[in-house]
């Protein structure tokens, strides 16, 4: 099959999507005239409600097919004033590619570039293009291998394949937005649902009546059914153009290689699975530390922490972008595995640009630390904005670690407070031990099956490790609650954390502490010798004030 | 409606002569004596006992006066256990064996171990025991399933267990460095972290050195050949072939051959356990069990595997005797692998019942 002919099979599919409902409905109608000439007028009016009621959902779809205007993903809008050099970038791709340059470019906090269009239509009509570029990009990429990556979105809009290319990639993005939105809207319904049944309930309850317990399998129904029709033709739809979308994404990848280089192009590939992996740990371990203490890193730092832990950890990136992955991220994915376009890319013969533009591509911006800080205001909710800054990272994880051991709630916690019938605390876990109760408390924590059958020396030891690591927490806890704690702030590696140490300068052996006081004849004096002002034996607890 | 009917009469015919067939099979297969195997009458006839009354625990008879010391030992008398290993001494069979049983106990508690250790530190049956018993507890926490069957923490407790275990067994070993024990222990460390080949090899020349021709070592050995665990099918028999060629008549080691074919026999029919290489095992299993210290404590393994064997080759007065030696304890291979203590004994009675009665019709004819 011709390329002509493919994208003129694409766009005689992208026109069936927007028909579906109208052929069902004259099927249906079609089939309710059947019906009036020849069945007896019984049997034919109960066939009639019949076909009304599956009517109904198929009307409603048609009026979901309006797509809503693709929203603008948040992002920080920059102009040609701003960013001089990134658009002069931006444009000179353009033109080598032979498209229109985008209108607006779009700073956001994602390991993505992508190029999107407004497209008029139903996806026919070319409307105006917004260039989404990922800051965590310009933060792990040369200057090249930024250049390669804007080439193959940019290359995606060129006419150079076909003519019609550009629009079954309009068409492609319509597809799917229109059954993302199918999706939302079943769920935001549900969600209504919910919230009517839930404040039934309160209601009931206020009267004192019995409550009922809340369904929502039902609501949303017609958009759930609608959906998933359309969602079965876009799957044929999407299978259908696959070959040719594949096809273009290599074009798309030949063309980044012409502009940018071709090993510039090909470790950007390697590079972004990498960056991807590396910034989702930033965000977990590092970005958002302070979630829970409601902290944030001094300003500009909330995204600019993520250069110095990249380069900081480079040895580990260089693992990561060994392996790439070899399946496609979903299945509507148009984009073949990156292990076979990187080995397509690399299997080009060389082009001697393998030294060009090596600078990192965060210097395109024209003040970087600006254009950080500014990218926090436009993206974080004005609740997270609204938290304390620390004043530097170290500040911000010694305050997370405090307030993460204030709320401290393990296992452990809720196995003491079932057995003492107390608030649990450290204390209050000594005692236990002391009296001799640790096994008796060990069964009340929350174990497998195989540990709950275990006896004797077997189901210590399955418990064992639980229950030092609850304790090591409610220690560390008590450590932290009276400021004996340092934590080693690291880029490089996760967070260290010190105790203070002993009278003859070693550092406290914690691990040994904590083993003695959960061993099968616990011996709590190693601990307690570590803790600050602890009542260090019986006699001393005894008149011990409470706190 | 009358033809309606007619069809219908006739149609029913032969479902009602279905219905009645099947209820007669079901009624014949409900009133049989004990699931339709061999009658146990002539078995039982012979003496030998019923599946409820056979021993689950061990494979035969513990020796006498053994038994009142391991429950001495498990009421907490550890001077029993200490009497126990000082008495065997140097004979290195016995010695494993005897730490086995006591490493099973000290593996549910070991109360008496500690306070043994308190006493005497430095003592290397003590030392020995504690080693075995931190094996045995990481194998209960595995338990006895398959890997798909096994639980992450699970492996996790075992691992554990193993890795803690080496340092008791190189303590072990320290203590009394002419004793295999602590090595023949070390290969179910072996098996279960999976040791590459050159370290098995390197703890098989220890054990060698100190007990070349030794019982448990020999059979912990073959299991870590074996394609289950870290060998093949090849490794395990050409070990097993290898050590039973080379001992002395007496030493039982004419069992691994009969082990390495059991534990790779993945056919549905006896025709592989009739081959004559087959026959010929079990005849030089026979010649070992006739030469061997008749008070061995693993003989009765050697006898339970020829019993299968010669009852699978249709010898049934041979296999018939051998059961009679063996019969009263039967935790041992064959039937040991059934996942119950009572499928264990069904299975052991159901081979050797049918021995028994073959016997009994021969006789009778």
């Amino acid at each position: 099959m011709g390329a002509t002919l493919r994208a003129v099979r694409a766009l005689v599919l992208l026109a069936g999507f927007y028909l579906l409902g109208v052929i069902l409905l004259a099927a249906l109608a079609g089939a309710d005239y059947l019906l009036y000439l020849h069945a007896p007028s019984g049997v034919a009016l109960k066939l009639y409600v019949v076909s009304v009621l599956l009517a109904l959902p198929l009307i409603r779809g048609l009026f979901m097919l309006r797509t809503p205007k693709g929203e603008e993903r948040p992002g920080l809008a920059v102009t040609d004033a701003d960013e001089p050099a990134l658009w002069r970038t931006v444009r000179e791709l353009a033109d080598q590619v032979g498209t229109r340059a985008p209108t607006r470019i779009l700073l956001t906090p994602e390991v993505n570039a992508a190029v999107s269009e407004d497209a008029r239509l139903l996806g026919l009509l070319p409307g105006p293009r917004r260039l989404y570029l990922g800051v965590p990009l310009l933060q792990g990429l040369t200057e090249a291998q930024l250049r390669g990556v804007l080439a193959h979105e940019l290359g995606h809009y060129s006419n150079s394949d076909t003519r019609l290319a550009a629009i079954t990639a309009r068409g492609r993005a319509q597809v799917l937005r229109t059954i993302d939105t199918f999706e939302e809207r079943a769920d935001k319904t549900a969600g209504r649902e919910q919230a009517r049944q839930e404040k039934k309930n309160a209601k009931a309850a206020a009267k004192g009546k019995k409550t009922k317990e809340i369904d929502t399998r039902h609501s949303g129904f017609t958009y759930r059914l609608m959906a998933r029709i359309y969602v079965a033709y876009a799957h044929l739809y999407f299978r259908a153009t696959l070959a040719g979308s594949r096809r273009e994404e290599y074009a798309a990848d030949a063309a980044a290689a012409r502009i940018a280089g071709r090993d510039a192009t090909a470790s950007a590939l390697r590079e972004i699975p990498a960056l991807s992996a590396a910034f989702g740990f930033y965000m977990n371990s590092y970005a958002t530390l302070g979630s829970e203490a409601r902290l944030l890193p001094p300003r500009g730092e909330f995204f600019g922490g993520f250069g110095r832990m990249l380069t900081a950890r480079q040895l580990e990136l260089v693992g990561l972008r060994s392996d790439l992955p070899s399946e496609p991220s979903s299945p509507y994915d148009s984009h073949p595995p990156i292990a076979d376009r990187v080995a397509r890319i690399e299997a080009l013969p060389a082009d001697g640009r393998a030294d060009e533009a090596r600078g990192a591509a965060l210097t395109l911006l024209a003040d970087p630390e600006r254009t950080l800080a500014e990218l926090e205001d436009a993206v974080l909710t004005d609740d997270v904005l609204r938290f304390a800054r620390a004043a530097d990272w170290q500040e911000l994880l010694d305050g997370s670690m405090a307030a993460n051991f204030v709320s401290a709630d393990t296992a452990l916690h809720r196995a003491l407070a079932m057995y003492t019938k107390e608030h649990p605390s450290l204390r209050g876990l000594l005692k236990v031990i002391d009296d001799g109760q640790l096994w008796q408390l060990a069964r009340r924590l929350p174990v497998s099956d195989q540990a709950a059958e275990a006896k004797g020396r077997a189901f210590r030891e399955f418990v064992r490790p639980a229950l030092a690591d609850g304790l090591q927490t409610m220690v560390l806890a008590e450590l932290s609650a009276h400021s004996r704690l340092r934590w080693e702030f690291s880029w490089a590696d996760a967070a260290m954390v010190h105790l203070p140490s002993a009278p003859d300068g070693s550092e406290a052996d914690l691990g040994a502490a904590i083993g003695a006081a959960v061993a099968d004849h616990p011996d709590t004096g190693p601990l307690r010798a570590l803790l600050p002002s602890a009542p260090q034996g019986p006699a001393a607890r005894e008149t011990d004030a409470p706190r | 409606m009358t033809v309606l009917l007619w069809i219908l009469a006739v149609l029913a015919v032969p479902t009602l002569l279905i219905g009645l067939w099947l209820a007669g099979v079901f009624l014949k297969e409900f009133f049989r004596p004990s699931g339709g195997d061999a009658d146990p009458d002539a078995a039982e006839a012979l003496g030998l006992l019923p599946a409820e009354r056979q021993n689950t625990k061990y494979a035969g008879p513990l020796p006498t006066g053994v038994d009142a010391t391991l429950a001495a030992v498990r009421g907490g008398d550890w001077k029993a256990a200490a009497k126990l290993l000082h008495d065997i001494g140097r004979d290195w069979d016995r010695r494993s064996w005897a730490t086995g049983l006591l490493g099973g106990i000290a593996a549910d508690d070991d109360e008496w171990l500690l306070a043994w250790e308190a006493d005497r530190p430095d003592d290397p049956d003590a030392a020995v025991v504690r080693a075995r018993s931190t094996v045995i507890l990481g194998g209960q926490m595995r338990g006895a399933k398959r890997a798909t069957y096994t639980t992450g923490e699970q492996f996790a407790g075992f691992h554990r267990m193993l890795e803690r275990s080496r340092e008791e067994i190189a303590r072990a070993a320290a203590l009394n460095p002419d004793d295999p024990t602590p090595y023949v222990t070390e290969i179910t460390v072996a098996l279960g972290l999976g040791y590459p080949h050159a370290e098995m090899d390197r703890l098989w020349t220890e054990i060698t050195a100190r007990a070349p021709h030794h019982y448990e070592a020999h059979y912990m050995a073959l299991q870590y050949w074996c394609a289950k665990w870290r060998g093949s099918e090849k490794l395990a028999t050409d070990f097993a072939e290898r050590a039973a060629a080379n001992a002395p008549l007496g030493s039982l080691l004419t069992v691994l051959p009969l082990i390495a074919h059991f534990e790779h026999d993945q056919s549905d029919d006896s025709e592989v356990d009739r081959t004559p290489r087959m026959i010929g095992r079990v005849d030089a299993g026979l010649a070992d069990a006739a030469a061997a210290d008749q008070t061995h404590p693993r003989l009765p393994e050697l006898r339970h595997l020829l019993a299968y064997y010669l009852a699978l080759q249709n010898r049934d007065a041979a296999a018939l005797e051998q059961f009679r030696l063996v019969d009263g304890h039967v935790n041992a291979l064959p039937w040991r692998y059934r996942g119950s203590e009572e499928e264990m004994a069904a299975f052991y009675c159901r081979i050797r019942n049918a021995s028994a009665q073959a016997v009994a019709a021969e006789s009778a004819d």
